[in-house]
């Protein structure tokens, strides 16, 4: 089944099906805001919400997690378990954040066995934006409220229901399996759903990155980003909220005999990350600090795989302690 | 569920353990796979390096010091310093003990491409390891007709600190290579040069002439080699280094060691000048 519609009313009742045969998480409201979460049949539902504070890639990509372990000089892999999730509810510019992460950990000389089971065995519905924040920018950097990369199945909001788009073969089989609950579309859904994605597309305010790449090849020893590292204050927050920010550091933690390698998200703003044993650091101030993690994004992965790592959600924007805004650093860029 | 781990070490005894360095924090390991499978599996070159992996402790990227042509052994020399975690435990390590190995990883020194060239060999300090390797594979009856004349120049801060003393020895009494060693300060043991590393290359002068040059040592001794190498005539493209950064996973995506748009783990850690060149961040 390629599409399907149903009344919000009943979407309860389709998130339990789903569980019936897999793990299944969605948009689910507390008193500091909309999370994703484990769904369970007492789960408060929430669309409305701008998107969740922290990025699903923590799905696939855990803040941390135990890679090998064993006791003695000997370590062994730690197998993940099997078993399907269904995510609902990721905004597009999170789901296209996984196709980025994909060319990073699915590359094939080297494949993430841990980032590739998750996937895997994840099928991903997107939900569109009706309403973006006014930090949002996807449309500047590739994506838009109702695109659909890195998802297997769209969810548009049409007010009174929500019309299912399959993406891939396994939204199509998602679709299938519980085709018996939802209806077909009619064209005057496809209307509907044309003028949701409009409407919000025009909310949206667009960023100016023409040439950026080029442009930034040409800035690495320019002012601008010392004067970004005396505002900084490194404290990684933008990198641990971005969805495709993916550095990582692997630590191992010993408790009696028994030793655990761990993986954990770590940082390029911080001095650590790139301080040697020898006391050495090519990275030593925090404007250099900044600098890469801009070069990285917007100039070395679009050399690397072709794509900007940015997907417009904002989050950095949003929770920077000092302000510090990437679209104002892009727009001084590419002026 | 079998699954193929990346980050898992293969096990390895440690078979052997020598001190280099008067100051004893230079050890080198050799290392004996556990599983004929494992030994057989591991191929690897000059230049490339290794992840050395302590339970408990973690993991450090060592360059691999012996020759690929040592069958069935891996020997790294690992320099401990105080605030290495792993180095420490390393150096705490005796023979007989198991520790694991994961790679190889990077790329390795264009031996193919500079068959039938003289080739220069400058290294200063515990960076000459991977150059170590490349020298014993140089060395071996079945290598040395691909290559015309090898010259090393090797310096260390004092003769004690001098690495693979028999082997320099051993080198020295070769009519096949020329070696030039040299200390900054000598003692009274000491007979030999005296001389910090580029000063030395610019007595030496060793002939551009078909020649490639292969210098590995800490970034400030590389910074005032690059210049009297290019004085000597020796383009960018045949000046080849090996870069270090700290790293964590070896195989390209942890970040950490990321320059520019290249990843040193795996389109490193040799590189040209002439890459580097083009390298805002790597420049020497």
């Amino acid at each position: 089944m390629k599409r399907g519609k149903i009344d919000k009313a009943d979407l309860g009742k389709l998130l339990v099906a789903v569980s019936e045969t897999a793990q299944c998480a969605g948009p689910v409201a507390d008193r500091v805001g909309v999370k994703l979460e484990m769904l369970s049949a007492d789960s408060a539902l929430e669309l409305a919400y701008d998107n969740f504070a922290l990025s699903p890639k923590l799905w696939f990509f855990p803040r941390s997690e135990v890679i090998a372990s064993g006791t003695g000089d000997a370590l062994e892999t730690t197998l993940l378990p099997e078993g399907e999730t269904v995510l609902f509810g990721l905004r597009p510019c999170d789901a296209a954040a996984l196709e980025l992460l994909d060319k990073i950990f699915l590359d094939e000389a080297y494949l993430d066995p841990y980032y590739k089971n998750r996937r895997q065995n994840t099928t991903v519905v997107a939900l569109a934006c009706n309403e973006p924040d006014a930090a949002c920018f996807c449309t500047s950097v590739g994506g838009g409220p109702g695109a659909g990369a890195g998802a297997d199945v769209i969810a548009f909001d049409l007010g009174d229901a929500l019309l299912f788009e399959a993406l891939t073969d396994k939204g199509k089989a998602l679709l299938t399996q519980h085709e018996k609950l939802l209806n077909a579309p009619t064209g005057d859904d496809d209307a509907a759903k044309t003028k949701v994605i409009a409407d919000a597309g025009a909310k949206l305010k667009p960023v100016k990155t023409d040439g950026l790449a080029d442009k930034l090849s040409g800035l690495f020893d320019a002012p601008v980003w010392e004067v970004i590292g005396e505002r900084c204050v490194g404290c990684g927050t933008c990198t641990y909220l971005c969805p495709t920010c993916h550095c990582f550091g692997i630590y191992d933690e010993k408790a009696g005999e028994q030793v655990q390698r761990i993986r954990t998200q770590d940082a390029c703003m911080f001095p650590q990350f790139t301080l040697e044993a020898s006391g050495h650091n090519p990275r030593d101030t925090q404007g250099v600090r900044a600098r890469q993690r801009v070069m990285h994004k917007f100039s070395y992965t679009v050399d690397n795989v072709g794509e900007t790592f940015c997907v417009g959600c904002g989050r950095c924007v949003v929770h920077c302690p000092v302000n510090i805004d990437i679209r104002e650093i892009l727009e001084e860029v590419a002026a | 569920m079998t699954q193929s781990n990346p980050y898992l070490p293969l096990p390895v005894t440690i078979e052997k353990i020598t001190i280099e360095n008067e100051a004893k924090d230079l050890k080198t390991f050799r290392l004996r796979f556990q599983s004929d499978e494992d030994a057989s599996s591991f191929k690897y070159e000059c230049g490339q390096f290794a992840m050395l992996s302590i339970a408990g402790a973690g993991e450090s990227p060592i360059g691999i010091a012996s020759s690929p042509l040592d069958e069935g052994i891996l020997e790294f020399t690992v320099k401990r310093y105080p605030t290495g975690v792993v180095t420490t435990a390393l150096h705490n390590f005796d023979e007989g003990e198991t520790i694991g190995v994961r790679g190889p990883y990077g790329n390795a020194y264009p031996l193919e491409q500079m068959e039938g060239s003289n080739l220069v060999i400058v290294s200063g300090g515990f960076a000459f390891t991977t150059l170590r390797s490349t020298i014993r594979y140089l060395l071996d009856d079945s290598q040395r007709s691909r290559f015309k004349k090898i010259t090393v120049i090797y310096g260390a801060r004092s003769p004690g600190e001098l690495l693979y003393k028999d082997e320099l020895a051993e080198w020295e009494n070769r009519d096949d290579i020329e070696m030039v060693v040299t200390v900054d300060k000598g003692d009274e043991g000491w007979s030999g040069r005296e001389g910090f590393v580029p000063t030395v290359l610019q007595e030496v002068s060793p002939s551009a002439e078909n020649a490639y040059v292969l210098v590995c040592g800490p970034p400030i001794m590389l910074k005032f080699t690059m210049p009297p190498l290019l004085e000597m005539g020796f383009p960018p493209s045949r000046i080849i280094t090996s870069l270090e950064r700290k790293m964590t996973c070896g195989i390209g995506k942890c970040g950490r060691c990321n320059v520019g748009s290249k990843y040193v783990c795996k389109d490193g850690p040799v590189f040209t000048y002439e890459q580097l060149q083009q390298i805002p961040e790597a420049v020497l």
